[in-house]
């Protein structure tokens, strides 16, 4: 029998969306999302491109302004000012400077969230460790492979330490022995109380998640843990739960 | 090579091109603009130079050669004569009044006729006429130097009014001689009067390029998107462009004086770093204006375009080349809104006349409002992307 979302859902919400919505002209991104995602809990976004995951990231970074509905985190409502230092985002794109070198990105992203330069000093070589990046510390980003390059990327999202985190597809174009440490660092962050929300495409990474959100048209079709999307539909994967649901239409 | 694939190709961008509209309006105005800035600013001469005049010359009997040569420099369109003053304003001192005013820069030029110019001029005609020798009747020229098209506009105005009025009577020899005391620019050459226009012209361009270079790119590349979830406000990141691009504004400023002294010998009357800071805030407002431009254009094609619409009007209008007074009168009011015919000026009045910040402080003002107003305008362009 595996994890029921009641198990992983307690304590207070990290993130949350009341009747979010966000419109571009005619076209509904993001319909009257309602999301909840508890402290400590990694949540994992699913869904077919244009589903609404990343619109409803940007809405929450506050790069975006909702058509109607709001959003909060950690007890904020976004866009988040006085929280801003305790959230980490990773965007899609790789979204660091290519002329700096791995370690000035680092550098640069510690200094606009005041992280001290001895913190600095030590959570960077933790970070290098953690991307396999330690030797090319120096080099120029326009350097870097296009996996080095999201590495780094998600290196500067983690640099301040931050309590949340949003992830817009952070495995992407990243080589399988190297997911497989990305992935236990986020089961460290998630131990050490850090809340994570992560957009993927990959299912098997999807599994991993404490609860797994399913979107399509902007709407959430199904929310629960893996094990309880899979029971619920009978289904051998969330793959096959995904499609269940979709064709339902929404549980 | 297969017309079909070559056609499909120049298609396709003709396509893209309709679809981005503005690209398109663009590919039309920038050439009609540049035909007719070019065309009325090479077409045009220096008009309307003010000068003043002081007119203490009894004339003689049978009328006045000075009063014959200033209705001519009034017939003239490249001077505008702002008052005469005559004898009877003695009182006054009219001289050092106007000279006052040439040191002022409130005028460029004025003309002094003493008090025996015609009958001078007539005892020397006769004396000409007669192969006696003679010491020309003078009359006295205060000039501001500072800038070699407006002095030699006024020279040759002058000249060309006493070639009309004494010419006839005698052609090869004048009977008056013009002494000309140069309130500023003694020694000015075209290098010290351009060099502070290419410092300018370059702190402009090179910031102004820069920032829509620097800013299209962090917008494609979602770095502005990063920048703008960290703690770093708006203000923040505008602010820091603004001293980079800054000191990047000053510090070409500084090699360009440095090679202008070093190389040409260009004049450096007043203070070295009172020029720099007019650049410097020049440059600050440049990269203001970029980042506004950058986040009007909704790609790198329509950011590329601002450039030649700041680029013509500033290298035309802004009195680099030629003084605003050679500007046809319907665009001059187009260079008071460009924010480096300010830097210019000031940078030139403290290079040639060696001017001071107390005689500069418009020019800095305007210079600082500017820089002011495109800082708050593309911080809020900032927080309006969200």
């Amino acid at each position: 029998m595996g994890k029921d979302i009641a198990d992983v859902e307690s304590g207070d919400f990290a993130v949350s969306t009341d009747k979010l919505r966000k419109e571009f002209g005619d076209l509904v991104a993001v319909n009257d999302l309602d999301l909840r995602v508890r402290k400590g809990v990694l949540y994992g976004m699913i869904g077919p491109n244009g589903s609404g995951k990343t619109t409803t990231i940007k809405v929450l970074m506050g790069l975006q302004r909702p058509t109607a509905g709001s959003g909060s985190i950690l007890g904020e409502r976004v866009p988040v000012r006085r929280n801003i230092a305790m959230i980490g985002y990773m965007p899609q794109e790789m979204a660091i400077y290519s002329d700096l070198s791995v370690h000035e990105n680092l550098e640069l992203f510690a200094e606009l969230y005041s992280v001290s330069k001895e913190d600095f000093a030590k959570r960077e070589g933790e970070l290098l460790e953690m991307i396999d990046l330690s030797q090319r510390k120096n080099s120029a980003v326009s350097q870097l492979s296009g996996g080095m390059k999201h590495r780094v990327s998600l290196a500067c999202t983690l640099v301040h330490d931050p309590e949340v985190l949003f992830l817009d597809e952070p495995t992407v174009g990243v080589d399988p022995e190297l997911r497989a440490g990305f992935w236990d660092y986020f089961s460290k962050l998630k131990t050490n109380g850090k809340t994570i929300v992560m957009t993927t495409h990959y299912m098997d990474e999807a599994v991993r998640c404490d609860v797994v959100g399913m979107m399509r048209n902007g709407r959430l079709i199904a929310e629960g843990t893996p094990e309880e999307l899979m029971r619920r539909t009978s289904a051998k994967n969330l793959e096959d739960a995904f499609l269940a649901y979709s064709r339902e239409g929404g549980a | 090579m297969k017309l079909d694939r070559v056609l499909a190709i120049s298609r396709k961008n003709l396509r893209s091109l309709r679809r981005d509209r503005r690209t398109f309006a663009f590919i039309f105005m920038v050439p009609f603009m540049m035909m007719l800035v070019f065309g009325y600013t090479f077409g045009g001469e220096v008009q309307d130079i003010k000068i003043c005049v002081v007119n203490l010359d009894e004339g003689s009997t049978t009328g006045s050669y000075s009063w014959s040569i200033i209705d001519e420099l009034n017939s003239t369109d490249a001077l505008k004569i702002v008052t005469i003053y005559t004898a009877a304003d003695a009182s006054t001192d009219p001289v050092s009044l106007v000279h006052d005013q040439v040191e002022r820069a409130e005028i460029w030029a004025a003309v002094v006729f003493e008090k025996n110019f015609t009958q001078d001029a007539k005892a020397n005609m006769f004396k000409l006429a007669h192969g006696q020798s003679f010491e020309p009747s003078n009359f006295t020229l205060y000039l501001d130097g500072t800038n070699p098209n407006v002095a030699a506009a006024v020279s040759g105005s002058l000249q060309k009014a006493l070639q009309t009025v004494l010419g006839d009577i005698s052609p090869i020899k004048m009977p008056v001689g013009m002494t000309t005391e140069k309130v500023y620019g003694e020694d000015t050459e075209f290098i010290d009067f351009f060099a502070p226009g290419i410092m300018g012209l370059a702190g402009l361009l090179v910031t102004f390029m820069l920032t829509i270079v620097t800013f299209v790119r962090e917008r494609s590349s979602s770095t502005l998107e990063r920048l703008l979830t960290t703690p770093a406000t708006e203000g923040e990141i505008v602010t820091g462009y603004a001293i980079s691009f800054g000191i990047l504004a000053l510090a070409q400023s500084a090699v360009i004086l440095v090679t202008g002294v070093l190389l040409f010998n260009i004049q450096i009357e007043g203070s070295f770093l009172i020029a720099l800071l007019v650049i410097f805030l020049l440059g600050v407002g440049s990269m203001g204006m970029g980042l506004l431009f950058s986040s009007i254009a909704k790609n790198e094609l329509q950011a590329v375009q601002f450039i030649p619409l700041v680029f013509i009007p500033s290298i035309l209008l802004a009195g680099i080349f030629w003084p605003l007074e050679a500007v046809p009168e319907m665009l001059r009011p187009i260079s008071y809104f460009i924010p480096l015919t300010y830097a210019v000026d000031g940078a030139r009045s403290v290079m040639i006349r060696g001017w001071g910040i107390d005689q500069i402080w418009v020019q800095v003002a305007i210079l600082i409002l500017f820089a002011i107003a495109m800082l708050l305008l593309s911080t809020y362009m900032l927080k309006r992307r969200k």
